[in-house]
């Protein structure tokens, strides 16, 4: 029987990355030997110097990245009980308000999809914020809500799941950027250098979960940060703040008794897309057949 | 070496040369000091600015009001779900007091396929009081359970207990004496606010004291639906000393709060429209005087004059008790 593909995937990713460093070594000794040959034979160009400036090491500051925060200390997940779920999009409003996205029907950092079985189908009615009914119910897109729209239906399930960036382990978005432009920060997060980031969308397209969207007014890619200047500052994420039944949850693993520690050791819990080897870091309760 | 060998050679090198120096030039300082990106971006992302404060930010001068929603089922909600995020505030920004609460309320407590009951409670809205318009008609939002006697609204009960109410503030809510304050047609919220402060000693009266702590929980809010439910008298400015019309312009200081009819749009406030004149110039007497305290309330009334005070409460008695604000 074959091994579980989600543990090649990252062995493969390593066999190619040790093939392009051990070919980028190779041009290097081959440039270095074509440079002393050069300067051996003739005169090189006078103005260029003759190595790159070395960068110090930088020893590793006491605190990084601000004073009181070390992320060398924190391993942080989030974790999401979708049955405790209602649907009443604080969260999503909140994020919009605490991160400055676009107030649309269209741009969102974390969102919440609604799943009905009704009428005796056996294939879910899937509808999130930019659905046309959702938007009238709302009356504006820069306010958020979901269209009682079941209620004279007959439905035999139906149920919300909140979605955000699961800052995974291994992320797809990191590893096709070009520039460097988002990276895995040691603490667990995966952010984007908005200075770096010059808006190929290959993450956008690269992101399985449909995290990712591109930030039409500042020209570059777009994404969840579990609020990192909040948690670097103590805080929670602000959708974990204004979450009215505690559905959405935000600890640091490394402490065991930790809220997200416990969730995840008293519940079965699951993640999304297991099969891609992302490693996602958001923990789900309460997902169904049809939620990926 | 052929010379066209020697040449493509040092065309190559020349060329490895000015790619190293030029990366070495446009590569910032601090990438790849932990990875394949600018480490400087970091500090930059954790120093952004946050929007939303927590309630920690609140107590500090919404003490009593922390403390009512701090005891309540909506102690899960926090202050800026509904206000608003407040940075800023109080210097630059005022918070969102919401006036469409039966929008904001039903958010999440509309019954909806697919919202699990066990998390919160659900109401249809097609059933539940759908003449009564707004949710804070009967629910004080900082504290929204209304307790199953009053429910009921038992009207019975609620007369057996008013009984002894009725000796100063009248058998129809409206007071014997201009010092004492009309009930009749008064804000359900405010009534049990205000019983619930006499009768902790939060709010000191030698007489509603005693009166307030013979009342259980149940009988307060049975007690408060009661008078509000009678209608209301507008007092006048018969007996008043001051000048109502002077009051006028005194009393748009009040209109965030108490509303532009006297009558405020949350009703854990007291309406003022038609209440009667010498109770007014009393209570704010009170609060410049510090025998009453409220965070509002004290510095407002501190900034009036004796003068002021008559004619505003002129102003307000005058008012139409049965005038809804716009």
């Amino acid at each position: 029987m074959k091994p579980d593909s989600s543990t090649d995937i990252p062995a493969r990713r390593i066999f190619l990355r040790n093939v392009t460093q051990g070919v980028a070594c190779a041009g290097a000794a081959a440039g270095a030997a074509g440079l002393l040959a050069a300067t051996a034979s003739r005169a090189a160009d006078a103005d260029a110097p003759a190595t790159p400036a070395v960068r110090a090491p930088a020893g590793e500051a006491a605190s990084f990245p601000t004073a009181d925060y070390d992320w060398t200390r924190h391993r942080w997940a989030f974790a999401v009980d979708a049955t405790k779920c209602i649907g009443c999009l604080r969260c999503v409003e909140a994020c919009k308000r605490e991160n400055h996205v676009a107030l649309d029907a269209h741009h969102f950092r974390t969102w919440v999809e609604r799943y009905a079985y009704v009428d005796g189908n056996e294939k879910p009615q899937i509808d999130s914020m930019p659905d046309k009914e959702n938007i009238a119910a709302a009356g504006s897109e820069t306010v958020y809500r979901f269209a009682n729209k079941y209620r004279d239906s007959k439905v035999d399930k139906a149920f919300f799941v909140p979605k955000l960036c699961n800052h995974c382990t291994h992320p797809a978005c990191v590893q096709v950027c070009p520039t460097g432009a988002t990276y895995k920060t040691k603490d667990g997060f995966v952010l984007i250098d908005h200075d770096y980031c010059i808006g190929c969308q290959y993450c956008v397209q690269a992101c399985p979960y449909g995290a990712r969207f591109f930030n039409h007014a500042r020209g570059v890619t777009d994404k969840c940060t579990w609020c990192y200047h909040r948690v670097t500052k103590g805080l929670q994420p602000a959708c974990v703040e204004v979450c009215p039944v505690g559905a959405r949850m935000f600890s640091d693993l490394n402490d065991g008794d930790s809220v997200v520690s416990r969730f995840i050791r008293e519940n079965r819990v699951q993640v999304l897309k297991p099969e891609t080897g992302n490693a996602p870091n958001v923990y789900y309760v309460g997902l169904d057949k049809e939620v990926s | 070496m052929p010379k066209h060998i020697a040449r493509l050679l040092m065309l190559m090198v020349a060329f490895i040369v000015i790619a190293i120096a030029a990366k070495s030039f446009f590569t910032r300082e601090s990438f790849y000091r932990y990875g394949h990106y600018r480490a400087d971006s970091v500090p930059a992302i954790a120093g952004m600015a946050t929007s939303f404060q927590t309630p920690k930010a609140c107590i500090n001068c919404h003490g009593p009001r922390h403390a009512e929603w701090s005891g309540s089922v909506h102690k899960t909600v926090i202050c800026e779900v509904c206000h608003g995020a407040a940075p800023g505030h109080p210097e630059k920004l005022k918070v969102l007091i919401p006036t469409d609460t039966l929008r904001l309320c039903s958010q999440c407590h509309e019954q909806m396929p697919g919202r699990p009951t066990a998390s919160i409670l659900q109401v249809d809205l097609r059933k539940h009081f759908p003449d009564a318009g707004q949710c804070i008609a009967c629910h004080n939002p900082h504290s929204p359970k209304i307790p199953a006697a009053a429910l009921v609204a038992d009207r019975k009960s609620a007369e057996s207990v008013t009984a002894s109410c009725a000796a100063c503030h009248g058998a129809n809510g409206v007071s014997t004496n201009d010092a004492w304050p009309n009930l009749a047609g008064q804000n359900p919220a405010y009534i049990a606010r205000a019983l619930g402060a006499f009768k902790t000693g939060g709010r000191a009266s030698e007489t509603m004291g005693p009166m307030a702590q013979t009342l259980a929980d149940g009988d307060v809010a049975n007690v408060a639906a009661y008078f509000s439910s009678l209608p209301c008298r507008t007092a006048g400015s018969g007996h008043a000393k001051g000048i109502a019309a002077q009051g006028r312009s005194v009393a748009r200081q009040c209109n965030a709060c108490h509303g532009t009819a006297g009558r405020p749009v949350n009703p854990a406030w007291p309406s003022l429209a038609g209440q009667n004149p010498a109770y007014l110039e009393a209570a704010l007497t009170a609060f410049k005087q510090g025998q009453r305290v409220n965070v509002f309330m004290t510095p407002a009334a501190g900034a009036l004059s004796a003068q002021d005070i008559s004619n505003v409460a002129a102003y307000f008695a005058e008012l139409n008790c049965s005038a809804r604000s716009q």
